[in-house]
């Protein structure tokens, strides 16, 4: 697991949106080859999909070959109802982007057979092959998707009630009328999200910095499930000063120092970056571990070893703005 | 801008981007999604999630605003055609009729109320058979559309008739005696608004049978003082017909119609106004948007000499009118008869001189006009599910005038029919 760093939330959905757009222009996805895009709602992805919008319309990245999974949807909720994940999604990117109608996939809440759904759903990725990046959200109690606190680690598609504290939080959508918020929703298992090739992560503000905590810091838990993208061969969490503010000062300076390496990386891609050379200080060699103090002057010559950070062969340059 | 385009078969799904649309009192930039099969503004989102549309053609309007069609509910005629003279037959008639629809259509009128001014029965009974809703057999290629007539007078003040002939003005005294006037399949069907005054003969015991067969009383052409007129709204008047012409002035002792704007006894009426620069000062436009701002409605009042040459004209009931630039006036008086400006240019004057934004000003011409005839949501609006009626408006900005709004582009039920930029009519 990877942890970005950015000062505004802005910043850090602005950095998500470029890695998005960066990852789909370098996969050049056709219309047999799709890029498959997991998508979650929220306050926390907005700005990520407002920026998202805004690339497309100046021409820097096009939709027509991809193919998108939502993480969610309320049971029982109308489709077009203001608080369905469909119109969110509709609201916020859909209409914004050149995405074809047929290669949206949000899960039915109004559907004959729900299980049928949430199987047919797992199906659909498969058939498309996996999903290759998904986008997600965390909840203040650490949850992804609506896989609150509890929820099996193993988790796959289904239907879930929702937790009390995640209801009443939800109430203030809907007019703060606690009874008008739906008791069930569909969504995908902690399991889906870690099958993707891919996860990123957005959490901006003070509400989230515990989840992050938990997540980053404390072990691997399903009283915190996103805890599990510690497992997770290729994630990245990107958060914001706020969210950070529950972390240890030496988790945020190995990250910070991950990610200066990861970029050192990115400028001379093909040569393992020589530890007396970079300039960038102590925090050159990507990692802290206990004594890293010790273990830097010892072996002054070492190369490059992520061992907790996979850094990914495309380029993270975030989009100008 | 990349998006699917049929090349075979007219472009069934438009989505109109980069544009600002109207949205209560403000412009928001917004994209919207027409219909071409079913005429209509789409609810974009059951679109694509339910029948899985994507456009077939996307426009880029480039920061230009899109708004409804306007709407004009006082209009005697254009294009050298009078909605009050019947013709030889009514062919004739509807030929001429026809005209008036396509050149209206290129101002930025899509639906309209053709008014017929006081004229005798036999002329109602001719003329009325052809002005009504055009409804459903209308096509966007007939270009304007009638909503239904407005018959202004003949039920009106001797004294307030303005261009009026008064040898054909009549007094009510049963509601009977104005079904006879019009004609009652007319009165049924055609006419849709009704102008006259509340103090003429019986009229004010009149105005609930006329208000409750679905037809709007409005009051005009009127001596009424203020009493009488909050009685008509009492009674279901719910229009004024261009407010402060042909009616008793505001006096401070009695306001007359006009102190309906500024009464919370009864719902304020709307009312019409007609801002061609010479029926009525900008302040005057001022004070009365100020007072009721929800009910003014940008009226037009134009006759057919609209666009005509200045001259002498033969007019109804054998009198003939003058024309001089957009001032026209009875021979032999300094009445003025009607006016010859195009609505667009009531909208950008009203912008102009009563501080209301865009958006505003164009509600006074589409929106208010129809939550006055009980069409919101279907006609001056781009809610989904309206009438696809479109204007594509530049906003240019004058050296002389100020600003101006500038008719680009009229979409009719979801079918562009005018375009500047291709400087001809798209569909004939």
């Amino acid at each position: 697991m990877r942890l970005i760093i950015r000062d505004r939330p802005e910043q850090a959905a602005q950095y998500i949106a470029g890695y998005i757009v960066g990852r789909i222009n370098d996969f050049n996805p056709s219309e047999e080859r799709p890029f498959v895009l997991g998508l979650p709602t929220g306050s926390s992805p907005l700005p990520v999909y407002r920026a998202l919008a805004a690339a497309h319309k100046q021409g820097a990245v096009s939709f027509q070959n991809v193919v998108t999974f939502n993480m969610d949807e309320y049971v029982g909720l109308p489709r077009d109802h203001p608080e369905s994940y469909h119109t969110f999604m509709w609201q916020n990117l859909f209409r914004h982007i050149d995405i074809p109608a047929d290669n949206v996939n949000i899960l039915d809440g109004n559907a004959e057979d729900l299980g049928e759904e949430c199987l047919a759903y797992e199906e659909k990725i498969k058939a498309k092959g996996g999903i290759e990046l998904f986008l997600g959200g965390v909840g203040n109690d650490g949850h992804i998707a609506f896989n609150e606190p509890g929820s099996s680690l193993a988790s796959r598609t289904r239907v879930k009630s929702l937790a009390y504290e995640t209801r009443i939080a939800n109430a203030r959508f809907f007019n703060g009328d606690f009874d008008a918020v739906p008791r069930m929703a569909l969504t995908v298992g902690v399991q889906t999200i870690m099958d993707a090739r891919e996860v990123i992560i957005i959490a901006t503000g003070t509400a989230k910095a515990l989840a992050i905590q938990q997540a980053v810091e404390g072990g691997v838990s399903h009283m915190c499930t996103l805890s599990c993208l510690q497992m997770h061969p290729c994630s990245i969490v990107v958060v914001d000063e706020d969210a950070t503010l529950e972390l240890r000062l030496k988790t945020i300076k190995y990250f910070t120092g991950v990610e200066r390496t990861v970029l050192q990386q990115d400028e001379t891609p093909t040569t393992p970056v020589d530890n007396t050379t970079t300039g960038w200080g102590e925090s050159s060699e990507g990692e802290m571990t206990p004594d890293s103090m010790s273990s830097r002057i010892d072996s002054p010559k070492s190369t490059l070893v992520a061992r907790s950070a996979t850094i990914p062969s495309v380029r993270m340059k975030p989009l100008s703005t | 801008m990349p998006g699917k385009t049929t090349s075979s078969s007219p472009p069934r799904i438009t989505k109109f981007t980069n544009c600002r649309i109207v949205k209560g009192p403000n412009l928001v930039e917004q994209d919207v999604w027409i219909d071409s099969s079913s005429g209509k503004i789409l609810k974009d989102q059951e679109a694509f999630y339910g029948l899985h549309l994507s456009p077939d053609e996307v426009i880029d309007l480039g920061g230009r605003i899109l708004a409804p069609g306007l709407i004009d509910v006082q209009l005697n005629g254009a294009q050298g055609f009078d909605f009050s003279v019947p013709q030889a037959s009514k062919e004739e008639y509807d030929n001429g009729l026809r005209k008036v629809n396509k050149g209206l259509a290129r101002t930025g009128v899509t639906s309209y109320l053709p008014t017929v001014v006081s004229s005798t029965p036999e002329v109602y009974w001719k003329v009325l058979q052809s002005l009504g809703p055009s409804g459903c057999s209308h096509r966007a290629e007939d270009g304007a559309e009638s909503l239904g007539a407005h018959v202004e007078g003949p039920f009106i003040s001797t004294g307030r008739n303005g261009v009026h002939k008064t040898d054909v003005l009549r007094a009510a005294a049963t509601f009977d005696d104005i079904v006879a006037c019009y004609g009652k399949s007319n009165l049924a069907r055609s006419v849709r608004m009704i102008t006259a005054a509340p103090e003429v003969g019986n009229m004010l015991a009149n105005i609930s049978s006329i208000a409750s067969s679905g037809i709007i009383y409005s009051i005009g052409h009127s001596d009424a003082t203020y009493e009488e007129a909050l009685t008509a709204t009492q009674e279901g008047a719910t229009m004024i017909t261009h407010l402060f012409n042909a009616m008793r002035p505001f006096y401070h002792r009695n306001p007359g119609i006009f102190g309906l704007l500024g009464q919370n006894e009864c719902r304020r009426p709307f009312y019409g106004v007609i801002a061609d620069g010479i029926h009525l000062h900008p302040t005057s436009i001022r004070i009365a948007y100020n007072a009721h701002p929800d009910g003014l409605i940008l009226v037009t009042d134009a006759m057919k000499l609209c666009g005509l040459p200045d001259g002498v004209y033969e007019w109804t009931n054998g009198e003939r009118i003058i024309k001089t630039g957009a001032r026209l006036t009875l021979e032999g008086s300094d009445k003025i008869a009607g006016s010859s400006a195009t609505l667009i240019e009531c909208v950008n004057n009203f912008r102009r001189w009563s501080g209301a934004s865009t958006a505003e000003a164009l509600n006074a011409a589409t929106a208010t006009p129809a939550r006055l005839l009980g069409l919101q949501g279907i006609k001056g609006s781009l809610d989904s599910g309206a009438d696809a009626d479109l204007l594509v408006l530049d906003d240019v900005d004058d050296p002389f005038s100020g600003s101006n709004l500038l008719v680009q582009q009229v979409w009719k039920r979801g079918i562009k029919i005018y375009d500047t930029e291709k400087n001809t009519v798209v569909v004939t």
